[in-house]
């Protein structure tokens, strides 16, 4: 299935940066890993290059599963359970929570249920709005490693061309993880990141 | 192998080679202690080990290891070798898993799954460590191929389920969205269904200011989190094992407390 042009344009509208849902307030352990010198603007493109082959690779596999209709309940308490940092795992919901709101708003309709977690609703969204699954998965993770790269710019040394590289020559690994079906992620230092974010003196994100 | 802990003893239901248990050790309070003993010294390519311990309702049990678990070296026409354990802990039950380190040696492939489930009221603290092979011999993520899956449940709700394949060859281990620098990681889990999200996000902070106490950057690094419910984490990198046992105790010994309100009673070993 081919998206049609209007689909299409209202996924882009989705999938923006510019969609008021507060993804810009976080960096998912990112603001940690900063300041405790564990990532550094010439690392930004290995880490995310790490990050779209495990934690990616998750979300898109749980995106394809609310694609396809899977018990959405169930489906949440599995991903929630596999989100161990509290913070990025509260994040996940609240932008899961304003995702929802401003599609049921947008479509005029309840078509999705509130408390899913970001990815998940994403993917629930993709389905009513009849965009093919892998669609949906590579909108999804392409406007989160954007923010990530975002969220870098603003807390390290990162210029405009060097992040738009940086993004440009991911999409490869970004179309392969988009493609996974199976729930499998290993990213102890990220998360331990997001758990510590809270020890932070000053801290210019949520999460 | 199964056991059974209830009425303060163990009842050894099955026992098959090369899992061996000698015998129990009454604990302080109500709670028994057992070693698990593999006789082989290790797990050999193509082993398919099963374990399976049952906590009784109201009862307490302890188990630790009598050394680490080798994972020996793969070898051709053998299967990835094999470890499913099931662990149930009843209503008002206790269990306490404090196994040594797992050591995947060079060539090794394994696959493990551990699943608990804890009926109401019930408590566990858990913890293990990876370690990223034999150092002492230079070897450093030199395994070909590790899947771990570890989940738990309180009432059939999933609190926890962590998942990860390791091929260090394909995907290496040195970078920052896997675990950067360091090389071992330490796992400490604490659950109790049926408590309050206020309860464990005050023992997240609780557990957090400790685990800022004991970080070193450069050495060790430590933090805590609540789960989804019914629980939390507390999780360490480090860059040697000699970072871990003396804070991954202390975390124990704070959420023992805490969870319980009656101390830690550390394993009848000399580690």
């Amino acid at each position: 299935m081919t998206p049609d042009s209007i689909s299409l344009l209202r996924l882009f509208q989705l999938a923006d940066s510019a969609l008021p849902i507060g993804g810009s307030a976080h960096s998912f352990g990112l603001e940690t890993l900063v300041e405790e010198g564990g990532l550094e603007p010439n690392g930004v493109e290995d880490f995310l290059r790490g990050y779209l082959e495990e934690c990616g690779r998750l979300e898109a596999a749980f995106i394809r599963l609310a694609w396809e209709g899977s018990n959405l309940a169930q489906l949440n308490l599995e991903y929630g359970a596999r989100k161990l940092a509290r913070e990025s795992r509260e994040a996940s919901l609240k932008l899961g929570r304003r995702f929802v709101e401003l599609v049921n708003a947008f479509i005029d309709a309840p078509v999705l249920d509130s408390g899913l977690y970001y990815c998940i609703a994403f993917g629930a969204a993709g389905a009513v709005l009849g965009i093919d699954k892998n669609t949906t998965a590579l909108a999804y993770l392409h406007q989160s490693v954007a923010g990530l790269i975002s969220a870098c710019q603003r807390l390290m040394a990162l210029g405009q061309v060097a992040a738009g590289k940086i993004l440009w020559r991911l999409k490869p690994v970004l179309a392969r993880a988009a493609e996974n079906e199976e729930v499998w992620c290993f990213s102890p230092f990220p998360e331990l990141a997001s758990m510590r974010h809270g020890l932070l003196e000053t801290r210019l994100f949520i999460s | 192998m199964s056991l059974c802990f209830a009425q303060n003893r163990v009842r050894v239901t099955r026992q098959d080679p090369p899992w061996k248990v000698v015998r129990a050790f009454r604990q302080p309070g109500a709670g028994t202690l057992v070693h698990l003993n593999n006789v082989s010294g290790g797990v050999l390519a193509g082993d398919r080990l099963a374990l399976d311990v049952e906590v009784e309702a109201g009862f307490s049990a302890q188990i630790t290891t009598t050394g680490a678990t080798r994972l020996y070296r793969h070898r051709p026409g053998s299967d990835d070798s094999e470890q499913r354990a099931t662990f149930r802990v009843g209503e008002r039950g206790l269990l306490e898993y404090l196994p040594d380190p797992l050591i995947p040696y060079a060539g090794s492939r394994h696959a493990q799954r551990t699943d608990i489930r804890l009926a109401a009221g019930a408590c566990l603290f858990w913890w293990e460590v990876l370690a990223p092979g034999r150092q002492a011999f230079g070897e450093s993520f030199a395994f070909e191929r590790l899947r771990i899956e570890t989940q738990i449940l309180a009432e059939n709700r999933p609190l926890l389920h962590e998942r990860f394949l390791l091929e260090p060859r394909k995907r290496p281990m040195a970078v920052t969205a896997r675990i950067g620098l360091y090389s071992y990681v330490a796992s400490l889990y604490v659950c109790q269904s049926g408590r309050p999200p206020a309860f464990w996000r005050d023992l997240e902070d609780e557990l957090n200011r400790l685990a800022q106490e004991r970080t070193c950057h450069s050495e060790v690094l430590w933090g805590a989190s609540m789960l989804q419910s019914d629980g939390l984490i507390v999780r360490g990198l480090s860059t040697s094992q000699c970072f871990i046992p003396g804070p991954l105790t202390d975390f124990w010994r704070l959420a023992r407390k805490a969870v319980t309100g009656e101390d830690a009673v550390p394993p009848r070993k000399v580690y």
